[in-house]
């Protein structure tokens, strides 16, 4: 392969925004004059554009509105387009985060020295941090493990508005927290699927409280194929080995 | 009339590209009043894609005010002829949700912020987007749906997870020329139903 083709190659994934600094740098610079690679990355922006709406609409709720309204309200001329001055995402604040046990109170300590305008805002995400950090001691042996990945899952046409998320690693397991799940009638059950490329595999069934939300733990082979979807169909309450019943989740990776 | 029509057609988001240009004019010399409408025309698309990207609705919340506060701050540095102000704000909208999830993955992860921010793929890549029309979005959505899931898994994993090609191999564990290759291959079959559609 030539070095234009190799290159060439790197133009789907430059306009995904998905080359490393390296890729992109070298591709920009080959970019630059070669005219078949810009007429491919022409060609191909207006098909990224629409992978930015072709997601499901939801309406933000109302209260959003005049929450970002009021802080816009707050903005002073000053501020107007001398660059970013709201606080990014730091390194900094990566690590504190890793340092789950006093979360909490750098969270505050942030608040009260640096955002004033923002402190109702940020003792909410305190509270929820808390809570998340109570239930990840929970699963921590899964959220701990280098390889975790997250499947968040969507209702199908049976359940709209159910949701679910996965948490898994091959060494440690599937955590699977679902919610808005119908109640499953009487001899039936849900039963969790991890669906490799050759065949859906059972992780397990899982009992959903009255509200449909539940949330379980289930071990997985350490030699199962990558998965590539996680689904959630209604099963007879025993089980079964492989699916036979209505999907009502599925998300992929 | 004709010629509106096929204008309209052709630019379906004309009209709402006219009073964003004014609302980010107005924004520029300091008129704060003009971020309501701003708000309400893309607050629901900016809101969808965040949601999509970070998962979770509270931290989705965060992010759509990080985006429009960042959007009236700079609203003096949009440049038309980079793209419409949709594509502007969406930008925006999915590097900021992007820079989350990263963060996230860090912490999980363990692995230091110098070391990730060097290998990171680029979320602001500097293109000139335009926007399509209902009937094309719809389009490819479709054609999304159809693709062969691995192809359609790794584009969603590069645009919505912003994983680079690297990561992406490492996650589906599968050499790293089939990834470039199945994401090629689907950008291609995407961009094979607009070149239909407009004939």
């Amino acid at each position: 392969m030539s070095l234009h083709e190799e290159l060439k190659a790197n133009a789907a994934g430059y306009v995904l925004g998905g080359l490393d600094a390296h890729d992109r740098r070298e591709f920009e610079a080959h970019l630059a004059g070669c005219a078949e690679c810009a007429a491919e990355v022409a060609s191909l922006q207006p098909v990224v554009s629409v992978l930015a709406t072709a997601v499901p609409q939801v309406t933000p709720r109302a209260e959003l509105r005049e929450r970002i309204l009021g802080a816009a309200a707050g903005l002073k001329g000053a501020d107007l387009d001398g660059g970013l001055k709201t606080r990014p995402y730091t390194v900094r604040d990566r690590q504190v985060s890793a340092a789950m046990t006093w979360l909490p109170l750098a969270a505050a300590i942030v608040i009260a020295v640096g955002a004033g305008v923002y402190a109702l805002r940020l003792q909410r995400q305190v509270g929820e941090l808390q809570a998340r950090f109570d239930q990840a001691q929970s699963t921590t042996a899964v959220l701990a493990a280098p390889d975790l990945a997250r499947i968040d899952l969507q209702g199908e046409s049976v359940a709209p508005d159910a949701r679910a998320r996965a948490l898994w690693s091959r060494s440690r397991g599937l955590v699977f927290t679902a919610a808005n799940l119908p109640p499953a009638p009487i001899g039936k059950a849900y039963q969790v699927w991890v669906v490799t490329a050759q065949a859906p595999v059972s992780a397990g069934l899982l009992t959903t409280d009255p509200t449909g939300g539940g949330t379980q733990y289930y071990m997985t082979p350490a030699d199962i194929a990558p998965p590539v979807a996680v689904a959630v169909t209604l099963e007879p309450s025993g089980g079964v080995p492989s699916p036979t019943g209505e999907r009502y989740l599925v998300g992929m990776p | 009339m004709w010629l509106l029509a096929a204008l309209a057609r052709m630019h379906p988001a004309a009209e709402s590209q006219a009073e964003d240009v004014e609302s980010l004019r107005r924004l520029t010399s300091g008129d704060q009043g003009a971020a309501a409408g701003l708000y309400d025309r893309h607050s629901r698309a900016l809101y969808s894609l965040i949601l999509r990207i970070v998962g979770e609705e509270t931290e989705a919340e965060d992010v759509l005010q990080e985006v429009f506060i960042q959007a009236f701050r700079q609203a003096g540095r949009y440049d038309p002829s980079r793209g419409v102000v949709a594509a502007w704000l969406l930008m925006m909208a999915r590097s900021r949700a992007i820079d989350r999830v990263r963060a996230r993955r860090t912490r999980f992860e363990g692995r230091t912020g110098e070391v990730l921010l060097n290998d990171l793929p680029d979320s602001h890549p500097d293109v000139t987007s335009a926007m399509l029309g209902d009937e094309q979005t719809r389009m490819v959505r479709q054609a999304l749906d159809e693709l062969p899931l691995l192809q359609r898994i790794a584009i969603e994993l590069a645009y919505y997870e912003g994983l680079s090609h690297a990561e992406i191999a490492e996650r589906l564990e599968q050499p790293l020329g089939t990834v470039k290759t199945r994401i090629r291959l689907g950008l291609l079959k995407l961009r094979g139903v607009l070149t239909e559609g407009q004939a």
